[in-house]
């Protein structure tokens, strides 16, 4: 028997129907081998590297291709990250986007090299332990003296740092044109694009997934891939799935070139924990982002179909706003609220841990999850799609990926509840760069 | 010298719009509200204007708007106005009745100076202060791109579309900012906790005399279809041809 | 059926072209259509007026630079003794500025930027954009005079007769006319190309030109001729080709004209978010597949560096 699952109260106000399937002579032109909702960064990797292996491939957009989180996101790549696995993984995908960059002819990896400072002893013991653990993978990092670090960013106030890390090979991936070139690749080889197409049902033959419902009528895959970004969660609650993942709030701002301050496309990025900011260069300016104590925590359902992120604005009197501005004129004194430059707002996928969920969960077969990037979406998709095609097509990956499997929440008290896994989704957003991390510090909080 | 800057709270101009279910408006509940950006503008050369020439100037914030566009009229005291008055009005209304509530709170306040934007950006009538200046009896100065003081008033520089116009108003007078006027400032974060303790007024059009006479009837709205189907030419000739039959050239 | 007193838009000199269609539009209207003049020697301008209808014309130096205040009083005088029942102007500046100060002092029963109107039940229905072009608006004017400006775009003018019409000189008394404006001067800008966000049309230039000349000699070249503003994708500001206050995109300009032009733009979703709402987008790329051809009403797939002059060529040949 198939039935088909309400949207309820997700998906805006587009209600599905329940209803039987079609016959079979009207199935076979919206049939594929797999099915992706969500055509952002997450979901056009996964296509495409399906599609290199020979897979026929839907992407079911809602919107518009890369006009979601991808297209509002500023794409750091700090390569360094908690584990080797996921060093690895990072810097696989540099190696992924560099062969994209000869396929699609353009320029995605900016490598610019990033720098962390810090201006108290935590935050220079961070650094230290970073350093550390660069070298014990020969990693290419090392420390960097101030007065270095003041010539290759004379743009940055540098008297109270204490301390500074170089890591040559970082840099930024470029959204738009990232989002292109896995669109191009994955044209090449077949993959279908539908936009302003919503999910509002998904078709179940017992407790294995066999298609989608759209308002453009029936999708039919034995295998459908979440990554539906910031509504992932509302996608999961088509078939009465728990997801914890919440939709939170960012917010980060692009200078326009300053006459008395100008900074090199090449010059590199950074991050200063102490003060909750990142940042890089951007079209002459500098662009500068925030992960506060405080985010606006997003609620999806309430938002049309064809709500368009691109057109999101913050207010001028916005607090998390006027944070960033005060943080970032901590390092950057010429920068003030009368600084002509634009504001980029936009909404992220958090998990409770801040690592994606990749894989399936136990309640259903042929459903595949690959969402949850909690702000670095950009610069884990190349090999994101690259794992989500592994377990896809061989059921398992060549990585670790344990820490990111799609289950690790399953069935657990605290994670069931929308409010608590909002919740903790919120907290793990503000310890981003609240906690002080390394390795004598695990889960020290910040005494602010 | 008190400067008074009437500020309309519009739906966000970037957003996609619906109609409501007569379509006689937008529908109103799925609608973010700004500042008008015009409006944004004028504040910002209300605050400049008080960090130079005139330190001594009080910057007033003047909405007409249900009660919840507090918050968008607020948004001017976190820039740095020093009060705010809120008319409360449900609905819409047209320029002329806009400016007849906006001369009768100027009666009372008295101020030197009007600075707003030249236009909002949801009717895009461009009317209102054109409207108050004719109602007050005051010299108008629209399109305005740079302000300074002199013995004798105000030395204007205007946009027009054939060039650039110097003129030069007495005092009272209304001014109506174009988009070069300035780049307005956000809201630092002294000033957004200064502004909690600055309180909003509220009043109505009946407060204030006004009884609403409208010159406007709204019959009906349609959206402007956005979706597009891409028509291939093969030659120029062929492109200008279709862009003169859809009347953006000539 | 009414009366109708046609504002005329003139640069000292002569009529401006853009004036034809508010003549176009009170024809259409009413018999009864009177032009009215202000400035300083109009006897050639009145002749030129005259062509389409009745000329009155306010001939003095008070009146010899078109100063908001000056000039609404004496047009609200005009329009009370001659009853008249309709006022139009094409919207301009000019007609935004002064003819909405006269509204001001008529009543304010105003609709601008007119695009198209009907009767209904003895109802003159007008029909105007809103929210920057998103929506259509019908309305009916509540009171008299209605004070009407139409689009430049919105009417023809009328063929101009064979017998001219006649023209009245009125007296102006100028120690009745406001004194609080004073006008300086004026620069006109020939050649200055208009702000890129506020523009009818933007031509606008992506990753297909190599350098700032071409940019400047194709994209700018081909803007001139439409009395465009130019913009640029981030891409050519990236490799230093074209300045920031260029760019249209996300992190660039917002920008709505009647028409967009994309000249060798791929179409990143990043440069869409800032040109989607244009009323009209074309565009030419060598690419068949790129992304900007599912977001344009008219696709050329070819080489700019060989569309472009001969787009060029066609304008100014025309």
């Amino acid at each position: 028997m198939l039935s088909v699952q309400q949207a309820g109260k997700g998906c805006g106000e587009v209600l599905a129907s329940a209803h039987w399937v079609k016959h079979l002579a009207d199935m076979s032109k919206n049939t594929s081998d797999v099915i992706i909702i969500g055509g952002g960064v997450a979901g056009l990797s996964t296509a495409m590297q399906l599609a290199m292996r020979g897979t026929s491939v839907t992407v079911l957009e809602r919107e518009q291709i890369g006009n979601g989180s991808t297209g509002r996101a500023a794409g750091l790549l700090g390569q360094l990250r908690g584990t080797t696995e996921h060093t690895r993984m990072l810097m696989d995908g540099v190696e992924i986007v560099k062969e994209l960059e000869a396929k699609a002819g353009v320029e995605i990896y900016v490598q610019t090299g990033s720098v962390r400072v810090a201006e108290t002893p935590d935050r220079a013991q961070e650094i230290t332990d970073l350093v550390e653990m660069g070298h014990s993978i020969n990693f290419d990092i090392d420390h960097i003296a101030i007065d270095e670090l003041t010539e290759r960013m004379p743009y940055m106030h540098t008297d109270d740092l204490t301390d500074a890390c170089w890591c040559p090979t970082d840099g930024h991936l470029q959204p738009a044109e990232l989002a292109a070139a896995y669109h191009k690749v994955g044209r090449d080889h077949h993959v279908r694009y539908e936009n302003s197409c919503p999910v509002t049902g998904v078709i179940l033959d017992g407790n294995k997934a066999v298609g989608v419902q759209t308002p453009r009528g029936e999708f039919h895959a034995p295998v459908i891939v979440n990554a539906a970004g910031p509504w992932s969660h509302l996608v999961a609650s088509l078939t009465d799935t728990t997801l914890p993942a919440a939709a939170l709030g960012h917010v980060y701002l692009t200078t326009q070139p300053h006459p008395d301050h100008p900074v090199d496309r090449l010059s590199p990025g950074f991050r200063n924990r102490h003060h909750r900011i990142y940042g890089r260069p951007e079209n002459g300016g500098l662009l500068v982002g925030m992960y506060g104590e405080d985010c606006p925590v997003h609620d999806m359902s309430i938002l049309p179909a064809d709500f368009d992120m691109s057109a999101m604005k913050v207010r001028r009197d916005d607090i998390n706003l006027a944070l960033l501005i005060h943080a970032a004129q901590q390092r950057f004194p010429w920068l003030n609220e009368r600084t002509p430059m634009h504001i980029t707002t936009g909404i992220m996928t958090f998990t409770p841990d801040g690592l994606p969920f990749c894989g399936q969960l136990p309640d259903h077969e042929g459903l595949y999850y690959c969402t949850g990037f909690s702000g670095h979406g950009i610069v884990q998709s190349p090999a994101i799609g690259l794992i989500m095609s592994e377990l896809i097509l061989d059921g398992k990956s060549t990585y670790d990926i344990d820490s990111i499997e799609a289950d690790r929440y399953w069935d657990i008290p605290g994670f069931l509840d929308r409010e608590e896994i909002q919740q903790r989704c919120y907290t793990m957003q503000g310890s981003y760069y609240g906690r002080i991390e390394g390795k004598t510090a695990n889960v020290k909080q910040k005494d602010t | 010298m008190k400067i008074l800057v009437p500020c309309k709270r519009v739906p966000d101009p970037d957003q996609k719009l619906r109609l409501n279910a007569d379509a006689t408006d937008i529908d109103g509940s799925a609608v973010t509200y700004i500042l008008n950006p015009f409006d944004a503008i004028a504040v910002e050369e209300a605050l400049r204007i008080r960090e130079t020439a005139h330190p001594e100037a009080e910057i007033i914030a003047v909405s007409i708007a249900p009660a919840e566009g507090e918050t968008d009229l607020r948004t001017a005291l976190a820039m740095g106005a020093d009060r705010a008055l809120l008319i409360e009005h449900e609905g819409q209304i047209d320029p002329w009745n806009v400016a007849r509530i906006l001369a009768a709170v100027i009666h009372q306040e008295k101020p030197a100076l009007i600075l707003m934007g030249k236009q909002a950006v949801d009717d895009d009538a461009n009317q209102v202060g054109q409207f108050l200046a004719a109602q007050l009896g005051w010299p108008q100065a629209t399109f305005v791109s740079k302000i300074e003081f002199t013995t004798d008033g105000l030395r204007i520089h205007r946009e027009t579309d054939i060039g650039i116009e110097i003129i030069h108003v007495t005092l009272p007078a209304v001014v109506t900012a174009d988009l070069r006027l300035n780049e307005p400032r956000y809201a630092s974060l002294p000033s957004i906790l200064k502004a909690k303790k600055k309180p909003t007024e509220h009043s109505t059009p009946a407060k204030l005399g006004i009884k609403p006479e409208p010159r406007i009837r709204l019959l009906g709205m349609e959206l402007i279809d956005s979706q597009r189907t891409c028509e291939k030419v093969t030659t120029a000739t062929d492109l200008l041809d279709r862009l003169r039959e859809s009347e953006v050239i000539e | 059926m009414n009366k109708v007193l046609v504002l005329l838009e003139h640069d000292g000199t002569t009529l401006r072209p853009s004036s034809g269609s508010a003549i176009g539009f009170a024809r259409e209207l009413s018999d009864e259509v009177t032009a009215l003049l202000l400035g300083e020697d109009l006897g050639a301008i009145a002749a030129e007026a005259a062509k389409y209808a009745p000329v009155l014309t306010a001939d003095h130096e008070s009146l010899s630079q078109n100063v908001a205040d000056r000039w609404a009083h004496v047009i609200t005088e005009v329009a009370r003794s001659q009853n008249a029942e309709l006022i139009v102007a094409t919207s301009t500046t000019w007609a935004k500025d002064i003819v909405g100060r006269s509204a001001g002092l008529l009543g304010g029963a105003m609709a601008s930027d007119v695009t198209d109107h009907e009767i209904t039940d003895g109802q003159l229905r007008l029909r105007r954009p809103m929210f920057a072009g998103a929506v259509n608006a019908t309305l009916i004017l509540e009171g008299s005079p209605k004070i009407i400006t139409v689009c430049p775009s919105a009417y023809n003018a009328p063929k101009p007769a064979d017998i001219p019409f006649l023209i009245e000189t009125l007296s102006v008394d100028a120690s009745t006319l406001p004194s609080a404006t004073r006008f300086e001067s004026l620069d006109c800008k020939k050649g200055a190309r208009p702000d890129v966000t506020e523009a009818h049309i933007v031509v606008s230039g992506g990753r297909a030109f190599k350098n700032a000349e071409d940019f400047e000699k194709y994209v700018g070249g081909l803007a001139d001729q439409l009395g465009a503003a130019t913009g640029s994708s981030r891409a050519l500001v990236d490799a230093g080709i074209t300045p920031n206050s260029l760019q249209v995109g996300q992190t660039g300009k917002i920008v709505a004209p009647e028409l967009y032009l994309a000249l060798g733009i791929s179409g990143a979703v990043q440069h869409l978010a800032g040109m989607k709402n244009s009323r009209v987008i074309a565009a030419i790329n060598q690419d068949p597949d790129a992304p900007i051809f599912e977001f344009a009403d008219y696709g050329l797939v070819g080489d700019v560096y060989k569309e472009v002059p001969r787009l060029i060529e066609e304008l100014n040949g025309s």
